[in-house]
């Protein structure tokens, strides 16, 4: 079973992405923040981070960034899925390392979609 | 001479009005700051509430769909239909956590209100050097509302603001 970390500040956005990945298979591990997923992340192998940008302690990007220094992070797919929208942003996320951005509210089968596809 | 001491009594009378006014205000947005706190919680206990229903329905159809015989398609069929629907109720619940953000961002802005406030009664709080002279509560009121109108500033500004997000890009996916 793949093991997909989300980190969200908001409990309620990271039960829906448990809920729909849980739904399908997958097992989700929780992190309230980019800290907190940081060290989720290296003391759990982890097959997908889902993170969102805009938490306390640590943002998404800088997450991606402290992840993709990691051996084992080279080359494990990270989502961004936030309500940032705008192509600096985007861009940001890319020269960091992420694998796709993913825009809030999101469509939980879409979300699925990705997951699946990144996966892969 | 008492010319000045009526115009001083006046300014002092005007002064202390903007203290009532300000006092007034400051505990009207107390009032207000605590209702978007009790409405913040109420919404995350509901949110809470509908997630803990939508994953224990989810399970329970999960674990239905696996334990249908194979070659009985259509109850299968069947289950990832309710499924969709509990996607659908899902996605939506997502507005809550988007209200949550523009309860947050009324907060920080009444918070804001209410610092500026405060510093006007500080303004207020200790006496006037000459208090026969109406040039002294002038300055004081003055000061005070110098203090008023820059919160006031403060909250258009971040009303102003752009508080989130084209709706257009909404659920939009980017691989890189």
């Amino acid at each position: 079973m793949k093991t997909i970390l989300a980190v969200d500040d908001s409990a309620t956005m990271r039960e829906m992405v448990a809920f729909v990945l849980e739904s399908a298979g997958y097992r989700v591990i929780e992190a309230e923040d980019g800290a907190q997923g940081l060290d989720r992340a290296t003391a759990t192998s982890v097959d997908l981070v889902i993170t969102d940008q805009n938490m306390p302690n640590m943002d998404g990007l800088t997450l991606v960034r402290s992840l993709r220094e990691l051996r084992d992070y080279k080359s494990v797919p990270i989502l961004l899925l936030t309500t940032e929208s705008s192509d600096a942003m985007k861009a940001q996320g890319r020269a960091a390392g992420a694998t796709g951005w993913l825009v809030k509210p999101f469509d939980p089968a879409t979300l699925l979609e990705v997951v699946q596809k990144v996966l892969r | 001479m008492s010319e000045m001491r009526s115009g001083a009594g006046d300014a002092a009378q005007a002064s202390d009005l903007l203290v009532t006014v300000a006092e007034s205000l400051n505990e009207r947005l107390a009032l207000t700051a605590g209702e978007l706190a009790r409405s913040q919680v109420m919404l995350r206990e509901a949110s809470g509430e509908l997630m803990t229903a939508f994953r224990g329905a989810a399970d329970r159809l999960v674990a239905a769909q696996r334990s249908v015989p194979p070659g009985t398609t259509e109850r299968r069929t069947e289950y990832g239909v309710v499924l969709d629907h509990l996607y659908r109720a899902v996605e939506h619940l997502q507005s809550h956590d988007l209200v949550n953000q523009l309860i947050d961002a009324q907060k920080q802005r009444v918070e804001k209100m209410r610092e500026k406030l405060e510093e006007a009664l500080m303004l207020a709080s200790s006496p006037v050097a000459d208090p026969q002279r109406p040039d002294q509560w002038i300055e004081r009121s003055r000061a005070m509302l110098d203090c008023i109108v820059a919160g006031i500033r403060q909250m258009d500004e971040d009303a102003r603001a752009p508080v989130h997000k084209d709706k257009q890009s909404a659920g939009s996916v980017d691989l890189f």
